[in-house]
């Protein structure tokens, strides 16, 4: 369906990458963490939305991103 | 009960030692404001559980009585779901419920029917209840959320609901806030104060901790209190607290990752390993422990775990069970998937494997696809589907089917075939052509014949062989429904033929689902005789298989089909024999023993014997709803409506059609005798006629009507309607409309040799040859109605009538036309007591105003009328105004002709004369 990134707080282990899926996470200076990657469909967004919510990560926002950019 | 239920599921948590005392929040979630639902929401490890479970024990104190539901994401089915929930309600309400629960094992369970049945009793509940669903956020289901805003609208004032997640529920929740109807405590609510914090942390924990450290922490985690207890667990034993915290403020990463760490590495390393295998299962038990671990100390592992206050929370009180918490659970997930990826099928096939032998089929299937084990899923799934559709859970298999490749079904024909029976269970037929296709080459003879020891096809995948020696009988009994669906009658009797020619011969179940389903056919083709047979032979079968309670429903239809051909006396033998046949099982009162008494007490009805008819229904009602199939809540409530329509009292009839409408749950039969059409009939009969015409233009029936047998009561009802049109508002037509229709019925009814269904048209029609003031064919239509009628014992339809077939039958009875006969019937109009001479009406008129309205008749005026009954003329003139209103007319004319139609004048003359 294309990219998504998605932005919590606080510096999130490399181990969880596995437990994302494959995803990929960037610490960034403001003491949040951008989990990105691809999605294939709005089930798999949204499921991956559930994993951020069950592990209590503080959701700051949800974008998508243009592949070209 | 569908299926054995989980107890730990309806277990409430247990108070656990230690807790920080919360009145605050206690305070807010005490029932003073009587809200509808309180709201706990807030994300993991807010200390909602341990809070609602703190908070029923005051409830409970209270004399409120409590019921726990922690849902799970297998909760997604709506059959599993509803009966999880109505599970929970029977640990605070012994025995309710039952009937919702018989609904809920009809096929396709009508969800507003189920629930309706379930807030009847509810409502009826002599305590308050107070109904906890924990984890509600795993529900994403729309079938069930819809339930749930439902039950919502509805909910009676002694039940209290509390739900506790994640996520807000996609329920109205604004619009319950506006109201008043929502307590709701959120994060922000639910996170530790300060103060709270150093309670829990300096009492509960024994640490020591400065007034600065507490505040440090408590500013760190924000209040969350899982973090605070993954703290507490970091800093106990330890010597640099101080420096510990102010490490831990400074620092950015995730909490739970910077604390779980700290936790994990401070166990031992067999702790740790144990914490990490074991974090692939839901549910922890010591066996089921060993079985993933390899190891044999599970039982002391978990319970030195609950003692170190690791996140462990039991299930029970025997200890048996436990889980961890979820946030630490996923934690440890995510470092077992990236310590040790490889390791992570193999702990899940040994958790299958364990499942499996301990018979629980579900878990097993979820952890054999966690295991990414397909084949090994597919195989349990093939097993396991039987007993699941058995208990109506189509859609957890639906949910086994989308994780299943198609791939692997396409090689499993028994699995395949287990799959097409829950789609077209749950009404999807797209596509199950090319499954049936696909699941039939494996059937076809390779070589030379179809002996029985051919190797089977290469590739083909078979584990359940009972299974698979069924499928050819099968195969055609699914073609058949699917024909029948399609509503191509000759198809579907071609498909069933062949499956009984092609089942085994003692596989009597597809023999007797081929036979009904040809039976079903036939019977909405209108040939009834055939119809029967086939049916018989369905019963026969499913008799010699052991499926009793399915041949008291094929019972069902049998009388009723004999009813309709107009044989009341083989009708009430059937059922009879039915009774009989259910008396000689072991064990308790059969399931449809009460849909019997129900039949019975039908033709009771039928024969004018009201005492008997209502004594049947008492009876069916009090065996009990464990002896009802799933159809009986509606079809009692209509043979009851139709009793009180007997006795007269309509309003109370139209009362039980609108509940029986409500909890109407429909089956493959043809629907013959729709419920509007029924309420319809007593509109007319009250003179609702434009409400009654109203229900004839939603159907979108006319008197011009292709005929056929599926829709005959519908158009015999339209000619009542027609009738009553014609009586109450002169409608020009309405008469000659009505005439024409029923000829046409009468022909069509003969020609299927219907002989209920042309007793009704004749008695009908002998009316509207009276309403057009032709007497002779009126009485030339009641004889042979009179004629095929006697030997049966048919009064109801005679007399049931109003007071235009009554006079009609008086003149039968002056003109020599079935003497006996009619004096039966005559004298069953004089017992009703007038009730049915005046059932036009709401309101009866009083014997005053039936004399008063005589003499509006006459061309006396008002003051003679007046001194004639000795009263004063405003008295006079009040029994008028009565009458017109009762009468609904405003003019003494028009009251004169309404009193004509309803025989009230009549009447009137016999009391005189």
């Amino acid at each position: 369906m294309g990219r998504y990134e998605i932005r919590v707080k606080g510096h999130l282990d490399a181990r969880w990458v596995a437990w994302f899926d494959g995803m990929a996470l960037t610490h960034d200076g403001d003491g949040t963490t951008l989990i990105h990657g691809d999605v294939v469909d709005q089930a798999a967004l949204h499921g991956l939305l559930g994993k951020v919510r069950d592990v209590g990560l503080p959701l700051v926002s949800v974008t998508q991103v243009d592949p070209d950019n | 009960m569908a299926g054995p239920l989980l107890e730990t599921k309806l277990h409430v948590p247990r108070r656990r030692r230690g807790l920080v005392a919360r009145p605050r929040l206690i305070e807010r979630l005490s029932l003073q404001a009587e809200p509808a639902l309180t709201l706990v929401s807030a994300p993991a490890g807010f200390g909602k559980t341990t809070l609602v479970a703190e908070w029923l024990a005051t409830v409970s104190a209270d004399g409120r009585r409590v019921a726990w539901l922690s849902l799970d994401k297998s909760d997604n089915d709506p059959a599993l779901f509803w009966t999880y929930l109505i599970g929970a309600l029977r640990t605070a309400a012994d025995g309710v419920g039952g009937p919702a629960l018989t609904l809920l094992q009809s096929p396709q369970p009508p969800m507003e029917a189920v629930l309706a049945t379930l807030l009847n009793e509810l409502s009826a509940l002599p305590d308050d209840v107070v109904l906890v669903l924990d984890d509600y956020h795993v529900i994403d289901a729309r079938e069930v959320q819809d339930g749930m805003a439902f039950l919502l609208e509805h909910l009676p004032p002694q039940l209290h609901l509390v739900i506790a997640g994640r996520a807000d529920p996609a329920l109205p929740l604004a619009r319950m806030r506006g109201r008043g109807e929502l307590v709701e405590l959120r994060a922000a609510d639910l996170r530790f104060t300060p103060e709270e914090a150093a309670a829990y942390l300096n009492g509960v924990m024994g640490l020591v901790l400065t007034a600065r450290d507490v505040a440090s922490l408590e500013g760190r985690t924000e209040g969350w209190i899982a973090a605070l207890q993954l703290a507490a667990l970091s800093l106990q034993g330890r010597d640099d607290v101080a420096a510990f915290i102010a490490d831990f403020a400074g620092d950015d990463r995730y909490i739970v990752d910077y604390l779980a760490e700290e936790v994990l590495q401070r166990q031992p390393e067999p702790v740790q390993r144990f914490l990490l295998q074991t974090s692939v299962l839901d549910r922890l038990s010591g066996p089921l422990c060993d079985a993933v671990t390899g190891q044999d100390n599970g039982k002391a592992m978990l319970a030195a775990l609950e003692r170190g206050n690791l996140f462990l929370v039991p299930l029970d009180d025997r200890r048996r069970w436990s889980r961890y918490h979820q946030l630490f659970a996923d934690v440890l997930r995510a470092h077992l998937l990236d310590e040790q990826p490889d390791h992570v099928p193999d702990l899940n096939r040994r958790a299958s494997a364990w499942h499996e032998r301990n018979g629980q089929p579900s878990e097993a299937i979820r952890h054999a696809l966690a295991a990414g084990d397909v084949e090994r899923a597919a195989d349990l799934v093939e097993l396991a589907i039987p007993a699941f559709r058995k208990r109506r859970q189509e859609a957890t298999i639906r949910g086994w089917l989308d994780a299943i490749p198609s791939d692997v079904v396409r090689v499993r024909p028994v699995l395949a075939v287990g799959f097409i029976g829950v789609l077209m269970t749950s009404g999807e037929f797209e596509g199950v052509e090319d499954r049936l296709r696909d699941a039939e080459r494996w059937l076809e003879p390779t070589g030379d014949g179809a002996d029985a020891t051919r190797a089977p096809p290469a590739g083909m995948v078979v584990v359940d062989q009972q299974e698979f020696a069924r499928l050819p009988g099968a195969i055609g009994m699914y073609r058949a429904a699917l024909a029948l669906v399609r509503g191509d009658g000759p198809a579907t009797i071609g498909h069933a033929q062949r499956a009984i020619h092609r089942a085994a011969e003692e596989d009597h179940l597809t023999r007797a689902g081929a036979s009904a389903l040809s039976g079903l056919a036939r019977w909405g083709g209108g040939d009834l005789e055939a119809a029967h047979q086939a049916y018989s032979v369905a019963a026969e079968g499913l008799r010699r298989a052991g499926y009793i309670a399915d041949v008291l429903g094929c019972s069902i239809t049998l009388a009723d089909i004999r009813i309709t051909q107009g044989r009341l006396g083989e009708a009430l033998r059937t059922y009879e024999r039915a009774l009989r046949l259910a008396a000689d099982q072991q064990g308790g009162v059969l399931r449809g023993t009460a849909d019997m008494y129900v039949g019975i007490s039908q033709i009771a009805r039928e024969r004018n014997d009201l005492a008997a008819a209502t004594q049947h229904l008492l009876r069916a009602q009090e065996l009990g709803e464990h002896t009802w199939l799933p159809q009986n809540p509606y079809r009692w409530r209509v043979a009851m409506a139709r009793v009180r329509e007997a006795e007269g009292d309509l309003d109370g009839a139209l009362d039980l059609l609108e509940e029986a409408l409500r909890v109407y749950t429909g089956d493959f039969s043809p629907n013959v005798r729709p419920i509007p059409a029924l309420r319809a009939r007593v509109l007319a009969a009250q003179g609702r006629v434009g409400e009654a015409s109203a229900w004839a233009r939603e159907q979108g029936l006319s008197a011009e009507d292709d005929l056929s047998y599926l829709h005959e009561f519908e158009h015999i009802t339209l000619a009542r309607v027609l009738l009553a049109r014609h009586g109450n508002e002169r409608a020009a037509g309405a008469v000659d409309e009505a005439a024409r229709l029923l000829e046409r019925l009468l022909r069509a009814a003969e020609a299927g040799e219907r002989t209920g269904s042309v007793i009704e048209i004749l008695v009908l029609q002998a009316l509207a040859h009276q309403a057009r003031g032709d007497l002779p064919a009126a009485l030339a239509s009641l004889q042979r109605a009179l004629t095929l009628a006697e030997p049966e014992g048919y009064v109801r339809i005679f007399v049931g009538e109003g007071a235009a077939a009554a006079s009609l039958l008086r003149v039968a009875a002056k003109q020599g036309i079935a003497p006996g006969y009619v004096r039966r019937l005559l004298a069953a109009v004089d017992r009703s007591d007038g009730r049915p001479v005046q059932q036009g009406l709401i309101e009866p008129l009083s014997e005053r105003e039936l004399d008063v309205l005589r003499l509006l008749g006459t061309d006396l005026d008002g003051p003679d009328i007046a001194r004639e009954l000795s009263v004063s003329l405003n008295t006079m003139r009040t029994h008028t105004r009565n009458i017109y209103a009762k009468l609904g007319v405003n003019s003494r004319r028009a009251a004169v002709r309404r009193a004509a139609e309803l025989g009230l004048s009549a009447r009137g003359r016999n009391r005189q004369g």
